[in-house]
């Protein structure tokens, strides 16, 4: 070969130009990232540690390699912005000529603005539409606050509030992103099945729960046992088809119940810097992850 | 090619001359395409090697602009500074003490469409005689403090002297209606007079300043 060690030397360069990309500089940029203080709540530290049973749960989860069918990123594909009046001010009939010229289509009546405060009176906007935008409510005396909405297909199936960043992994001595997409995303699973019962079924049989499931029975992680003098208090509710025999009783054992511990520490709902959502009304209280049973 | 153990099949002219072979011309521009994509892919999509920003923000510049809800809400921070740094002098209800303390509900110096003015006299003070709110003379030798110069607890930090002019010129229930002050600006105005120390302000001095600088 002609130029061999041309060849080589370029092949060599373009090898190293993408380990340096995406292996080094983000190693040296976010491999020491810590707890942080959340920039939107200021107090607030982010993330916040799982609790110890969740941790167990988080081996668990690994071991049965859950990680190869779910994965933990959400996608974010844009934000859109909507206005809300939070305060309509004094003129308001002035305010309603004007947002009648701003929005054609609308028809406010004077005193009628100021009904129902707050609402929302501009959707889908854009941030740069969205501050001109009340900037002239201002200018008429109304005030507004934003709502941030993030778009994008994960979203819209519920997945997750916004899109998963570094800093959601940060407490994760191993970070399950998982790449196949199986089954559904779980960045948020804590806050999209908030009930540890209904994990412990569909985790016992997944067909409980969602018929034609192709997820696989996760029987092993409970016993099945004769009822003693009383029923235990956390066997699982089935019904049907999936009720055990008479006499006997499903019994998750305590691996079962730290997986769903960790299952339900997943969230991603809270607003960062890096990846601003408008913050609940009220913050979600913190969750034990325990089941409840 | 021809090596020289190697006959040439043919004496055709093209392979007499010992040339090599040219890069065609499209595959140079197909080169130049990619390049120019991969350039237009960073700048969408690189955030300039910024670990805060990722899709769908293209820039930190871009992503601040979503910050809406980025901190505390100035009206509240600058309420609570107000009540605990301002209230002796210039009472709870911002009407000050007829004489010696200026009231800030409606008064000029406080609704001036710039903030110039106001942030230095927050920063460095306020003394002097010829003073003048609303047309009423303050003919006090007191002095308002630097509250920019002290250490806190009893100093105040750029953030919160922003919040606190923010409150006091927005405060609809004083009648004030004038724009909020962003930590910038007081930061501008403090690096001006970075060495300036229990100088406070005249009237006669503050009254040369260009409010919008």
């Amino acid at each position: 070969m002609r130029h061999g060690p041309l060849v080589f030397l370029a092949a060599f360069f373009a090898l190293s130009a993408s380990w340096f990309g995406f292996v080094l500089t983000p190693q040296v940029e976010l491999g020491r990232a810590a707890q942080e203080t959340n920039a939107v709540m200021k107090a607030e530290l982010y993330p916040m540690g799982r609790p110890g049973i969740a941790r167990q749960g988080a081996e668990i989860y690994r071991a049965n390699g859950c990680a190869y069918c779910h994965s933990q990123q959400v996608q974010q594909e844009g934000t859109l912005v909507s206005v809300v009046m939070t305060d309509a001010g004094t003129n308001t009939s002035a305010l309603a000529d004007y947002l009648n010229q701003l929005l054609p289509g609308r028809k406010y009546m004077g005193p009628s603005v100021g009904a129902g405060l707050p609402k929302v009176i501009l959707t889908n906007a854009t941030i740069d539409d969205a501050a001109i935008f009340a900037k002239k409510l201002k200018s008429a005396g109304a005030a507004s606050q934003f709502r941030l909405v993030p778009i994008g297909p994960d979203i819209e199936r519920g997945w997750g509030e916004r899109r998963s960043v570094a800093q959601d992994f940060v407490m994760d001595a191993t970070a399950l992103p998982g790449s196949l997409r199986v089954g559904p995303d779980l960045s948020n699973e804590g806050n999209r099945h908030r009930d540890p019962n209904w994990q412990l079924v569909h985790l016992y049989n997944p067909a409980t729960v969602t018929p034609k499931s192709p997820m696989p029975a996760y029987k092993f992680l409970f016993t099945r046992k004769k009822i003693g003098k009383q029923a235990s208090p956390d066997a699982l509710q089935l019904t049907g088809e999936f009720k055990p025999d008479a006499e006997y009783e499903i019994v998750p054992t305590p691996e079962a119940k730290a997986l769903v511990a960790y299952l339900s520490s997943l969230r991603s709902d809270t607003p960062l810097y890096e990846a601003p959502i408008t913050p609940a009304a009220a913050p979600a209280a913190a969750s034990t992850n325990a089941p409840t049973k | 090619m021809s090596s020289p153990s190697h006959q040439p099949v043919s004496n055709a002219p093209q392979d007499s001359g010992a040339k090599d072979p040219v890069v065609p011309v499209w595959l140079i521009i197909v080169c130049f395409m990619l390049v120019y994509w991969g350039a237009v892919y960073f700048d969408q999509h690189g955030g300039w090697f910024n670990t805060q920003v990722y899709t769908p923000y293209v820039s930190a510049e871009d992503l601040q602009k979503y910050q809406v809800f980025g901190g505390p809400d100035p009206m509240v921070l600058g309420a609570q500074v107000y009540g605990r740094t301002c209230t002796g002098c210039h009472q709870p209800n911002g009407k000050g003490t007829p004489g010696t303390f200026p009231p800030l509900v409606g008064s000029d110096w406080v609704n001036e469409k710039e903030p110039g003015r106001i942030i230095r006299i927050v920063l460095h003070g306020f003394q002097g005689p010829g003073l003048e709110v609303n047309g009423q003379p303050f003919n006090t030798t007191g002095q308002m403090t630097a509250f920019g110069e002290l250490d806190p607890p009893a100093g105040l930090t750029d953030e919160e002297i922003a919040a606190v002019i923010t409150y006091v010129r927005g405060n609809a229930e004083w009648g004030n209606h004038a724009s909020p002050v962003t930590e910038e600006q007081v930061k501008a105005i403090r690096n001006k007079y970075a060495t300036r120390k229990s100088q406070p302000f005249s009237p006669t001095e503050i009254k040369g300043i260009n409010p919008a600088e």
